[in-house]
Order: structure tokens, then C-alpha cells, then sequence
């Protein structure tokens, strides 16, 4: 952790910059916090959350920027924190001259809790590289099951939504001012639960975004395996784009340009 | 599934310069084809979103049926790129979740297309008619 | 046609005599570019032959209704004047400034009085054989000369009606008619008319079989013309669409047409020529029969040359021969017999392979020929121009449309029998051969189009009206209209409900615009055809009426719904219903779009340096607009430097050098030569195009382009080809006739050898030009050297229209034709001594024939190569064979779908020189459209993003084809630049907030669309169940 301190009291002093979005506890809890060069020694209870106390410090990172343009902040990023920098620099919702990484690796047990192929950031401040998992369990038996019975297995899960929006709101990708959830022309309005649909629709924006946090699943009050979902949605986009999310060497979204040539083909009837 | 009184209602987006006019060049040739479909008219096939999909299926289609101007052809020369990446992911999507993605379907249909076009609409309702029903139908009605 | 040097100015006005589509086109082409136009037609109604036709080839489409928005257009332009019935009696004056007496004949109504109810002509007790329907049927004194007549009015036929042959007596139309329109007093009014220039194009008259006696047309019913054919196919015909021989009304199970009546015979007729347009009408015409019919009807051709040399004519025969069915007897009929007994007919004929056979028919049809009517001809004495010697108006090859008297312009089928797209071309070419006369005359006497108030229609909810139409029985045969009407009646917003038998005619437009008023409506749905052919139409109807022209809906219930569900006329009706809810849905979350004017370039680029690019150069310079000519090459010409003579026996060189000459010198034409197009951006009337100049790179601005890359002969691999110097294609034999070339001089025996890759699997299309080049060359190695044996070995002669003279006189000179058949061709091998023998089977005598020619000429295909490039560059397209594809076969010959971009010459199908040149006029012209507009309109149907949505993801930017989204980094939002914007909506699609709106097809229309199919069918479905 002394290294992890060093390194932001060292950017706040140097005023390299205009703040850090870290974790700090507060009342036994701890808590998303915004450590400044003003109250410095505040830095000094800086702390890496516990694997079971996540928030979505990107999310908070958009807002700020969004008060503060011309201002650089720092942040604590995990792999998957920061998988989410790098898809909202490629958004336009953040500009990567204005946010300075403070990176964590996770441990083993959140690695396999999560199922994450790169649970480190880039660069290190805090905890040892663990070993990665490279594939979904999770993704893989819904694979295997026939049409009918994963369509059984879906339908139930999607029938226990209350519409709360909570996966929606905690997660770090979903920026739109607007969301297409709530337009009553898309998803039918007053009842519940939600069209079948909804939980398809928000996969679809997910594909090719969604950075494996986990928190939708973490938020949802239903018990809906969102995450299985989203992770199958970003596994297609390999498949058929070769995308990976939040790499830095990814090149653009397969979302956001037409590309030179047409490589897939339609399928066959 | 299989009824032999099964009526699927099947929705169609169209683009205005192939597959709408190859579909006018079927009537124009006079080439039969089943009337379970209902058809929408888009500029572009890139100008369907999965969203236009998916309420289909949600307010009762069988099946959904998207026909745009072959790759190289596209009337704004590569609107139609997006729609295949479009409509292939969602396929893939659909049939993760058991959401039998052979509801979707996307053929590339000129202008000069006639035969092709009604030869298309044929098979995909005797397709959907095999399939029967939507099982989302069904779960909608059931909730 | 240089303009003359002009006393005074020019008159900016100019009479179109004859109103079929090429009357039409011109008319429209002048009206457009700043002209007043006077229409002469002798008819009560324009629309001339095309309007009679059921269906049109190679595409299938039905005539009428392709024909009938350009009638329209024409009936309702602000600078066309219809005179009809008239003629033209006489002519003083000269280029520039004519005066022409037209006699405008007494109708007998008041044009401005008839509603044309109809109720004069039900009144009328005279009966008249129907000539709109070749005499099948009747009408009556009182008519109207077809339900879509423009202008629709009803007229009185003082030949026929009683109250001229009885002396004062009968009067009943007089007497019922309702807005008392009927005017016996009326008399012809001859008028002097001031025009600059004059177009001919009173179009052919059908050739009367009569004479035939051996095919006794007169005296039996069911030997028919192809013309009473036409008719009997039509929906609107005799027999509404119902394919019933007259004799009895049976249905036929077996037809056969008979080929060259009246065309390329001098027994029965002086008409030598080939009428250049059976082949074609006779194969659609058993095609579409075979389709009418419900029990597999049996269709023969019997023919002597199948003439399919048209772009996709061959794949059309083809299709006919292998697929549909359609049988193919190469002889000519002598005569045809009664059957006794019964009304059926028997044919005796020798098949190809020499055995007298006899068969029976249900009914038979003459492919008759075209011919110039004699009172046309008359009407060419009158005006001083020539005629050749099948009686069509004399013209040049160089100079295509440009009548023998200066001033005086001749397109279509009168200037040489020929199909609708060449009538269109050339009809648009004399528009362009008058532009340039007349050009300082521009918008000296045209109106200007008045501004349509619009109505603010913010604060009114929707009221809609929906008008269903019967498109004769094309719909209502099928679909119940009225049924569909009363249902739209019950939609919500739904105000005003009506059906019409043909919602697309003139009068309809007036009902629409009249209801429009009377019920305050603001919204606009129509249920008949494709939009594609029909919205512009309606809409500007609508916006004559003060509405916003994108509040309007056009449902289609034909072409994709009583068409292709014929055999179940409920599921029909109810698809109908579905589809007229959908529609009414979205239109009532229309809202008015915008549009806006942007500036125009008055420049045109052309690409090509041949003559055709050289001519649509000239043809856009001469009527005042600056050019860029662009050329690969270093030199101007391209491949006509190559050809000796036309098929009319013109030198070719002088004229090409008078070409090149004019097109340095004109002040308005920069030549870019060793050039080529890199790129392009822009669009119609603001294009920015890169040139490269060995490698340096200039930029243009133009507002139209014209693509004229020409084309390349096919080096075969075939024939011994490069490998025996005796073998020669078709332009080398012409080098070495030019030159002198011992090969030639010192032959005694020279062969040409037809189709080398054309017409092959490979390239399934006919070159064309190459079987006149060959009969050509042939006749001048027999003037060369009387005594030398000369043979063309063919597999169909295709020197089609007047080209067949040429036919005609090597045969008379001694040029020995050998048909060989595509599978069994002739064999090439390379003799001991080098010399050439050549085996090939004479299919009458059934032997091997060997042929030990000293020159060989192939004719060999003419290719193209490397069009994909400049496709891409100007976003339009190319047919399978490569050549660029225009936006519609039959009536936009020159235009392409992209707006501002036109075609000519070689690179759009091989052609001869002579239609070239007129291709190139008529790109010239429809240019000149563009150009000659002060603006431009942009808007309408584009993408729009709303800003404060919009989070600035930009999804958007990169999935816009044209580049036309920003984003704007101060709002941190994107903007769709709505002049780049072509409105495909893939942006729309791609928003995830589904914040960008493509207007006219938003998402809530979309959604809207959605509900409603599947709503109303699922009531359907819980009330069955």
C-alpha cells in the first residue's frame, strides 16, 4: 500500500494532478473518495476496497471530467477499471491527456470469482499479478445446453427482473444522456416484469463495451446472471470482429466504423 | 411445433433501392408468394437496428425477414456492411439465449432480383412455418 | 450544329410535333432547361404508342405505368402547351425563328368545362371501332382516347358522330352532360406559332398485314397484329387483361408469332428494312402470354434472325428459350390455313432441317414491322425535310437527330424504327441539339415554377386522407378496394376515404388537391403502386395543394400485394388493410421536412475523349457551359480513329478531326489529356473532382458529370489469333483496307467469322455493331475486287432498322452468308503452306464446307475493363458484364440513380457511332438540366441529430459512408452535415441512445410500422381461434 501512497501524494504534490479518485474508509466502510494536494494527509488512509466492496470509480471519473475539462485526475483502476479507460477514451468520454492510472492487481480469488481473463492493470501499484482465467465456466454450460432448455433457463432468470435499472446505473460504460431502456417505443412501459427483450437490448449495447466488472450482476437485486450475458456478448465480438474490449492495441470498435471491406457474409437461410 | 394451420406473421425491412425494388420486380413479374408478410420500407438495410428486431419479435413476429442491396451494390456504398455485422451478432446473441435465431434472417436481394426475392420470401415462411411459433410469443402470452 | 450567327435573338420557345415518349422526353428535357415548348399532337391525348403497350422489355415493366408519371409531368409542366388534336400546315422562317401554322381541330368540349365524368360518351348511341384498341372493341363518337389520357378530357369525333352526318340531329351528350362542355360550335383554329427550333417526333404507324393475303388477317379473327396483341395482354384492353382469342373468347393453349411482317420484304411491301424492335416485343409478348395463361400455354417464334442486340436482350432470349418455354423455329411462315371446322389455324413451314411439317394453332400473330404513316410523311413535305428511302427522316451519322433543314430536330421511331430507350436518347439529344440553337434564349419565355404557400400545419393533430385505387383491375381484380377503402375509413385520424380506378391520372391529381381543401386534410396516404415510380407524383400534388410534399405515404398494394398474391384475393385484402394501417401510422407521425437551395457549379466534367465524350463536351460547351474533358490517352478520338466508315458510308476521319479540332479550339473546353479521375467528392451540382495529370494533380469544380470511358475489343484466344498474320479483328481489317494492305489487295477469298465472344456463357450479350461492320467490310473487299469470294459465316445476322439495306447489297454483290450454330462452330486450322482453312457445316445442306480464305476478320466482342474504379468514385452502378448501369433501362437511357451523373457511348453498352454521338447529345442535355438551374435542393429525407441527446459517443461519425457527421469538440456533441447527408439512416441505426433521427423514417415510424402489422394480425388471429 506504501507504494500505491507514494505515488499519489507524489502526483498531488507535483500538481501532475488536480485530484485522485481512490477508496478511503469511512465509518468501518470503505468508500469511493476524491483525495486532494488540500488535504493531503487524507492520502495517508488511502487503501485499495476489498474484493467485496467495488464501485464503479470510472463512472465517478466521467463526472468529474465532465465538471472539470481542462483538469487531470488520477485513479485507481483494476484490469477491468481500466479496460473501461481505455472503451470510454475510444466513446469520447474521456480523454486519455486528462487521466493518469493508478493500477491494482487482483487476487486470486477475485480473479476466479470473476472469471477474468486480465485481472491486473497495466501498471502495478498495488497487490501481485495472479494467473488470469481464459475461459467463462459459466458461458461454457449455457453453451451446451439445447436452444430450448437455455431459452427456459433465460426466460426465468429475465421473468425475475423488477426493472430496477440498478445494472444500468452502476455500470461504468453506460455514459448515454439517453437511455433507449426507457423509450416506451422500444420496451413497453408499466409492467412488469420488462419486455423479454430488455435484458437482450442492454446486451447488445454491452457487446464490444462491457468490461467484465461484475457490478451489474453484484447490483442486481434479482439475481439475473447479467454477467454471463455480457461476457458471451463481448466473446461474439471476438469471434466475429476479433475485438478485444478495452485493449489498448484493439484499434477501433467493430461498432463504430463501417470498415473497408465486408468480411462477414450473411448466413445461410 | 409443426401446425399445418400455423399463419406465421413475419415483418420485413426492405431497402429502397435493391430488395424493395426486387420485391416490385416480383410483382411486376407476377411471382406468388405467401401474404404472411407484412413489409416495412427503409432506405438502407444499415438504417435497421437490432432494437427494430428485437420489438419485433417482442410484439408477436415469427419471424423477421431483413433484405438489402448485395455488398459492392449498396446504394450508399457501404451502408450495408453495418447491417451484416448487425444481424450476424444478433443471430449469434439469439441463439445464446435460446431466442432460436433462425427467427432472423438476411438475405442480399437486387433490384434485378425478382425470382430471388420471391424464391426467399417462400422458403423463410415454409422455414418459419416448420419452426411454429415463436417461443417468446408464448412466453409473453404465458406471463 | 453550331449555333448561327442570328440577326436577332433567338426565339426561346420550341414546337414538339408528336407526343409518344420521345415527344414527351424532349418536351420535358426543353421545358426543363428554361425552354417553352409547344406540343403538337394529332391525337385528343399524348402518350402515343407507348401508352398502348402492355408490358415493355427487357424489364418486364409495365408500359403504362412507367409511362404515365412522365405524361403527367408533361400535362402539368408550367412551360409545356399541349395543342392536341392538332397538326402542323406550315413553316416560314429559320433557325432561331420560325413561324409554324398549327390547326388546332375542334374537340367540341370545353376543355375547361369537362370533369370527363364520362356520361357523354355513355350517351352517345354511335358506336366506333376502338383505334386506341386496334378496332378489338368499340367506343363511342363521344371518347377519351384511354382511361389515363393527359389531358384527361373527352372529345367528340366529328367523323363519326351524328349530329355532323345526320344534319343537326342527336345532340345527347350535349343534352346530359353536366357542366354543359359540349360545344358543337367550336371550329378548327388555325394559329401562328413563334419558336426557335422544331422537333419531329411523330413516332410509326404499325404495318397493315393486309396485304399478305396468303396470312388472311382480314378475314380471320384470330390472326392477329402484335399490336392487337398488346391490347389483348393489357389489363386496360378489350378483354381487361384476360388472354381470350376474339373469335371466340377462348383461351388459346398454343400461339405463334410470325416474324417480319412487313419488315425486310419486298414482295408484299417496299419496306426493306428490319423494324429493329420485333424480335425483342414478340419474345415478351409470348413470355407474358405464357404467364397470363393458367394451363401452361404453348408459345412458338417462328423467325428468320433473332435481333436480341440490345443491352440484356440477349440474356432475355435466353431466359425465354431455356426457362420459360418459349419456342424458337428459324423459317418464314408462306401461308396460313383455316383449320375447317373450328376457329384455330394451321401453319406449313420447312423446320431447320429441311422437313416440310404442319401444326396447329389456337391463334396466330404478326410480328408486324414499323413504318412512317403517310400523313406523317405529309406532314415532312410541309416542313421541307427529307426522307431516305424506307421513308424515315433522313438524317447524318455525325449529326443524328438534326433533320435535313437547318433548325428542325427528328428523334424516335420516325427517324428509323427502333426501341424506346434509343427513342428516349434521341429524343433527349434533339432537346440538346436545340439547347445549343437556341441557348441565348434560355428562360427568355419559360415561367417560373410559382412557389407553393405552404400551410403551418404545427398546430393541427392529423387528418388523413386515404385514397385506394383500383389501377383498373390491376388491384381491384384481386384486392377488394372498396373493402380496403372502408377499413382506412375506420383508422384513426383517418378523415377522408376514396377509391379511384387510377388515382395516377391528371384528374385524380385534381380530386386529391380538391379533397385536400375540402376536408382540411394534412396528410396524404395513397394505396396503389411502388413508391418508386409513383411518389414523386402524388407528392407534388400535394404540395400544389399547400401541403408539405413529405406528408404523404404511398402504400403499395400492387407490385407487393395483388400481383404476387393473385390466387388469394382475401389474404390479399387483408395484407392491404395490414399494410394501409402501417401507413397511415407512420404518416401521422410525418412531420414537414425542410428543404434548402444550395448554388451550382455551371461546370461539367466529361471522361472520355472519344467521340462520344467529344460530343457531350461540345453538346454541354455550345449551350454555354464550361468543361473539363478528361482523357487518359495523349491524343483525342479514341476508338473511332479506327473506324473507316458508318454503316451509312461516311468517312469517319474527317469528321472525327472537324471533332477534335472544334473541341481544342472551343473557348469553353479545357482537355485534359494523359489524364484521369482520382477522385471524386461532392455530389449533383457541387462535385469537387481530383484530376491527375501524369501524376500532377489539379482540382475541378463541376455540377454534373458525364462518363464516357469507352470501351475495348476482345483480343480472343480463339481463331489463331496472334498466331497466323492472316487473321485479322474487325478494326485491323479496317487498318489494312485504309492501308492497302497487300493481304487484303492480293486476296481471292476472305472470311469473316461472327460473335468471337459474344453471346457466349462468359459474356451473354451481342455486340452489336459487329455484324453491320462485317457486311460492310465484306461489300468493300467485293468492290475492291469483284472476283474474290467473300463469306460471313453468322449465327444470327443482326444488321437491324436500316442496316439490313446493307445486308441486302452484299447479298446482291455476291457475299456468301453460312450460319453456323453456337455449339458446332467453325473450325480455323493453319495449312502447311501458312495459309488458312476454315470448316464450317452448312446447316441447309447439312455438310462440311471448307473455306481457304487469305484474310480472316474477327468480329470480336466489344468489352469493357476497369470500370469499377470511377463506379466507386461517382457511387453508381455496373451491370454483371461490366458496363455502367443507367437508373432505369427503358425511360432514364443516360442518367444514372446518383443525381448529376450521366452515361454515353461504349462504356454503357457497345453501340455504333451514330447512336453514340446521340447518346452523347442526350447526356448532354439531361446535364444541361442540372447546369442550366440556378440552385439546387438539399434536406428532405436526412439524418438529424438532437444535440441534447446526444453524448457524444460518436458511433455515428464513422459508420456515415459520405463522411458527413462531425463532431463538434467545443459542444462535445456530432452534426449531421445535411448537404453531404444522403439519407440512408445508418447512423440511426447505430445510436445507442437512438438520438439521431432519419427524417421521414424515424424510429418512433419504425416502431410505429412495427406494432401495427403485427397488431391488427393478431386480433385476426384471436377472433379465428
Amino acid at each position: 500500500m506504501d507504494k500505491l501512497r507514494a505515488k499519489v501524494r507524489s502526483l498531488l504534490t507535483e500538481g501532475k494532478v488536480a485530484g485522485y479518485l481512490g477508496y478511503l474508509i469511512k465509518d468501518g466502510h470503505p468508500l469511493p473518495h476524491f483525495f486532494t494536494k488540500e488535504n493531503l494527509a487524507e492520502v495517508d488512509q488511502a487503501m485499495v476496497a476489498p474484493d467485496s466492496a467495488r464501485y464503479p470509480l470510472d463512472k465517478l471519473l466521467i463526472a468529474l471530467a465532465g465538471r472539470y475539462p481542462e483538469a487531470i485526475f488520477a485513479i485507481q483502476v483494476r484490469g477491468c477499471d481500466e479496460r473501461g479507460l481505455n472503451e470510454l477514451y475510444k466513446w469520447g468520454q474521456l480523454d486519455p491527456e486528462k487521466v493518469v492510472p493508478v493500477g491494482v492487481a487482483c487476487t486470486q480469488n477475485q480473479a476466479d470469482y470473476c472469471e477474468c481473463p486480465g485481472p491486473w492493470a497495466s501498471v502495478v501499484d498495488y497487490g501481485e499479478k495472479c494467473l488470469p482465467v481464459a475461459k467463462s465456466r459459466r458461458v461454457e454450460r449455457i453453451d451446451t445446453l439445447a436452444e430450448q432448455d437455455a431459452f427456459q433457463e433465460w426466460l426465468a432468470a429475465f421473468k425475475r427482473c423488477i426493472k430496477c435499472y440498478g445494472c444500468r446505473d452502476v455500470c461504468p460504460m453506460c455514459f448515454c444522456k439517453e437511455c433507449s431502456l426507457e423509450h416506451e417505443d422500444l420496451m413497453s412501459t408499466g409492467q412488469l416484469p420488462p419486455d423479454t427483450i430488455f435484458q437482450l437490448v442492454r446486451a447488445i449495447h454491452m457487446a464490444g463495451r462491457c468490461i467484465d466488472c461484475g457490478l451489474c450482476e453484484e447490483t442486481c437485486p434479482a439475481d439475473i446472471p447479467l454477467r454471463v450475458l455480457y461476457k458471451k456478448a463481448n466473446a461474439l465480438v471476438k469471434d466475429l470482429f476479433d475485438y478485444d474490449v478495452g485493449s489498448p492495441g484493439a484499434g477501433p470498435s467493430p461498432w463504430k466504423v463501417l470498415g473497408e471491406d465486408a468480411t462477414l457474409e450473411a448466413k445461410p437461410m | 411445433m409443426s401446425d399445418s394451420t400455423f399463419e406465421p406473421k413475419i415483418i420485413g425491412f426492405f431497402c429502397n433501392w435493391c430488395t424493395y425494388a426486387g420485391a416490385d420486380l416480383a410483382g411486376v413479374s407476377r411471382l406468388q408468394y405467401p401474404s404472411n408478410i407484412r413489409v416495412i420500407r427503409v432506405m438502407c438495410s444499415g438504417t435497421v437496428s437490432p432494437h427494430h428486431v428485437l420489438r419485433a419479435f417482442q410484439k408477436g413476429a415469427d419471424g423477421v425477414l431483413i433484405g438489402g442491396c448485395h455488398i459492392g451494390d449498396c446504394h450508399y456504398l457501404r451502408g450495408n456492411y453495418m447491417t451484416v455485422k448487425r444481424m450476424r451478432f444478433l443471430q449469434d446473441l439469439l441463439k445464446f439465449t435460446g431466442f432460436e435465431p433462425g427467427r432472423l434472417h438476411l438475405e442480399w436481394i437486387s433490384a434485378a432480383e425478382g425470382p430471388k426475392f420471391a424464391q426467399t420470401v417462400r422458403d423463410f415462411t415454409e422455414k418459419i412455418k416448420k419452426i411454429g411459433p415463436s417461443r417468446l410469443i408464448a412466453a409473453v402470452k404465458a406471463a | 450544329m453550331k449555333s448561327q450567327q442570328q440577326g436577332t435573338n433567338p426565339v426561346g420557345a420550341v414546337m414538339v410535333v408528336g407526343a409518344g415518349i420521345a415527344g414527351v422526353q424532349a418536351a420535358l428535357d426543353l421545358a426543363d432547361a428554361g425552354f417553352y415548348v409547344y406540343v403538337v399532337e394529332a391525337k385528343p391525348a399524348i402518350g402515343g404508342v407507348m401508352a398502348q403497350l402492355d408490358k415493355t422489355f427487357p424489364t418486364n415493366d409495365c408500359s403504362m405505368c412507367i409511362l404515365s408519371p412522365k405524361l403527367v409531368e408533361c400535362g402539368r409542366h408550367l412551360n409545356i402547351e399541349i395543342l392536341a388534336p392538332a397538326r402542323v400546315q406550315g413553316i416560314i422562317g429559320e433557325p432561331g425563328n420560325f413561324t409554324v401554322t398549327v390547326n388546332q381541330a375542334a374537340r367540341y368540349i370545353d376543355m375547361a368545362k369537362c370533369i370527363a365524368c364520362g356520361l357523354c360518351a355513355e350517351k352517345c348511341p354511335k358506336k366506333v371501332p376502338d383505334a386506341f384498341n386496334q378496332g378489338l372493341i368499340s367506343r363511342k363518337a363521344a371518347y377519351v382516347l384511354y382511361p389515363q389520357a393527359v389531358p384527361l378530357k373527352y372529345a367528340i369525333d366529328p367523323v363519326n358522330c351524328l349530329y355532323f352526318k345526320k344534319g343537326g340531329k342527336c345532340k345527347a351528350c350535349e343534352k346530359f352532360c353536366p357542366t354543359g362542355a359540349v360545344d358543337f360550335s367550336q371550329t378548327d383554329q388555325p394559329r401562328d406559332i413563334q419558336v426557335g427550333a422544331v422537333v419531329l417526333a411523330p413516332g410509326f404507324k404499325p404495318y397493315d398485314p393486309t396485304k399478305y393475303a396468303a396470312y388472311h388477317y382480314a378475314s380471320l379473327p384470330n390472326v392477329v397484329t402484335s399490336m392487337e396483341f398488346e391490347r389483348i395482354l393489357s389489363a386496360s384492353g378489350p378483354y381487361q387483361g384476360h388472354l381470350v382469342r376474339p373469335s371466340d373468347h377462348k383461351e388459346p393453349q398454343k400461339i405463334a408469332w410470325l416474324q417480319c411482317v412487313g419488315s425486310r420484304d419486298l414482295n408484299h411491301c417496299d419496306n426493306s428494312h428490319c423494324s429493329a424492335v420485333c424480335c425483342m416485343y414478340a419474345i415478351k409478348e409470348a413470355v407474358i402470354a405464357k404467364e397470363h395463361s393458367k394451363d401452361g400455354l404453348e408459345a412458338a417464334i417462328f423467325f428468320m434472325d433473332m435481333r436480341t442486340m440490345g443491352k440484356d436482350f440477349e440474356k432475355y432470349y435466353w431466359r425465354a428459350r431455356d426457362e420459360q418455354g418459349v419456342r424458337f423455329i428459324r423459317t418464314r411462315i408462306h401461308s396460313v390455313d383455316p383449320v375447317p371446322g373450328t376457329d384455330d389455324l394451321s401453319i406449313r413451314y420447312l423446320d431447320e432441317d429441311g422437313t416440310l411439317r404442319a401444326e396447329t394453332f389456337d391463334m396466330l400473330v404478326l410480328s408486324v414491322g414499323l413504318e412512317v404513316a403517310p400523313e406523317v410523311l405529309e406532314t415532312g413535305r410541309i416542313l421541307g425535310i427529307d426522307f431516305n428511302a424506307n421513308k424515315f427522316a433522313e438524317t447524318s451519322s455525325f449529326a443524328p437527330v438534326a433533320a435535313t433543314r437547318p433548325g428542325i430536330f427528328v428523334c424516335g421511331a420516325f427517324q428509323g424504327p427502333k426501341d424506346i430507350p434509343q427513342s428516349v436518347m434521341e429524343a433527349s439529344a434533339s432537346a440538346s441539339a436545340a439547347g445549343d440553337l437556341l441557348a441565348a434564349a434560355r428562360f427568355s419565355l419559360a415561367k417560373k415554377k410559382p412557389e407553393f404557400a405552404e400551410r403551418d400545419i404545427s398546430q393541427e393533430t392529423p387528418r388523413i386522407g386515404v385514397f385506394v385505387c383500383h389501377c383498373g383491375i390491376n388491384i381491384a381484380g384481386v384486392i377488394d378496394v372498396e373493402a380496403v377503402r372502408d377499413y382506412a375509413g375506420t383508422l384513426p385520424f383517418v378523415e377522408y376515404v376514396e377509391n379511384n380506378l387510377f388515382t395516377c391520372s391528371q384528374d385524380t391529381q385534381e380530386i386529391i388537391k380538391e379533397r385536400i381543401k375540402e376536408h382540411n386534410l394534412n396528410r396524404i396516404v395513397v394505396a396503389s403502386c411502388t413508391p418508386k415510380t409513383h411518389e414523386p407524383l402524388f407528392q407534388e400534388t400535394i404540395k400544389e395543394a399547400g401541403l408539405n410534399k413529405y406528408l404523404f405515404e404511398l402504400v403499395n398494394i400492387r407490385d407487393q400485394g395483388s400481383w404476387v398474391h393473385m390466387h388469394e384475393p382475401e389474404r390479399a385484402t387483408r395484407r392491404a388493410k395490414d399494410q394501409v394501417r402501417m401507413g397511415v401510422a407512420k404518416v401521422g407521425l410525418q412531420q414537414p421536412l425542410r428543404e434548402f437551395t444550395l448554388p451550382i457549379t455551371k461546370a461539367g466534367l466529361v471522361i472520355g475523349g472519344g467521340a462520344a465524350g467529344m460530343e457531350a463536351a461540345l453538346g454541354l460547351a455550345d449551350q454555354g457551359f464550361k468543361v473539363h474533358l478528361v482523357e487518359k490517352k495523349d491524343f483525342l478520338g479514341g476508338h473511332a480513329l479506327k473506324l473507316n466508315h458508318t454503316w451509312r458510308g461516311e468517312q469517319v476521319k474527317p469528321y472525327v478531326d472537324g471533332l477534335v479540332q472544334r473541341v481544342t479550339k472551343h473557348p469553353q473546353i479545357e482537355v485534359h489529356l494523359n489524364s484521369e479521375v482520382t477522385d471524386v467528392q461532392g455530389f449533383v451540382g457541387n462535385f469537387h473532382s481530383t484530376l491527375s495529370t501524369r501524376g500532377r494533380e489539379v482540382e475541378v469544380e463541376h455540377g454534373a458529370a458525364i462518363i464516357a470511358t469507352g470501351a475495348h475489343s476482345y483480343k480472343p484466344n480463339e481463331y489463331l489469333y496472334k498466331e497466323n498474320p492472316r487473321v485479322l479483328l474487325a478494326l485491323e481489317m479496317d487498318q489494312a483496307i485504309r492501308e492497302k494492305n497487300p493481304l487484303v489487295t492480293t486476296a481471292k477469298c476472305a472470311a469473316f467469322i461472327q460473335c468471337v465472344g459474344s453471346r457466349e456463357p462468359e459474356r451473354p450479350y451481342c455486340s452489336r455493331v459487329c455484324c453491320t461492320h462485317s457486311v460492310e467490310s465484306a461489300i468493300r473487299l467485293k468492290e475492291l475486287n469483284p472476283d474474290m469470294d467473300v463469306y460471313v459465316l453468322y449465327r444470327d445476322l443482326r444488321t437491324y432498322g436500316p442496316r439490313e439495306n446493307l445486308y441486302k447489297e452484299a447479298r446482291e454483290k455476291g457475299v456468301i452468308f453460312i450460319r453456323f450454330h453456337a455449339d458446332d462452330r467453325p473450325q480455323v486450322a493453319q495449312t502447311a503452306d501458312g495459309g488458312l482453312q476454315v470448316t464450317v457445316k452448312d446447316l441447309i445442306l447439312g455438310l462440311p464446307i471448307t473455306i481457304r480464305p487469305d484474310v480472316l476478320t474477327l468480329a470480336s466482342a466489344i468489352i469493357v475493363k476497369e470500370q469499377e474504379k470511377l463506379a466507386k468514385m461517382f457511387k453508381v452502378p455496373l451491370n454483371n458484364e461490366g458496363f455502367f448501369l443507367e437508373a432505369h433501362m427503358k425511360l432514364r437511357p443516360v442518367d444514372f440513380a446518383t443525381e448529376g451523373v450521366f452515361v454515353a457511348g461504349l462504356a454503357h453498352y457497345p453501340k455504333p457511332l451514330d447512336e453514340a454521338i446521340a447518346q452523347a447529345k442526350a447526356a448532354a442535355a439531361r446535364a444541361a438540366v442540372v447546369l442550366s438551374q440556378e440552385s439546387i435542393k438539399a434536406g428532405g429525407v436526412v439524418a438529424s441529430i438532437d444535440p441534447a441527446l446526444c453524448s457524444g459517443c460518436q458511433a455515428c461519425v464513422g459508420v456515415c459512408p459520405f463522411g458527413a457527421i462531425d463532431y463538434k469538440e467545443t459542444e462535445k456533441v456530432c452534426e449531421v452535415n445535411q448537404a453531404l447527408c444522403k439519407g440512408c439512416g445508418t447512423c440511426a441505426a447505430n445510436c445507442p441512445s437512438e438520438c439521431i433521427t432519419l427524417l421521414g423514417f424515424s424510429h418512433k415510424q419504425i416502431y410505429t410500422q412495427i406494432d401495427q402489422a403485427l397488431a391488427e394480425l393478431k386480433m385476426a388471429a384471436e377472433a379465428a381461434g
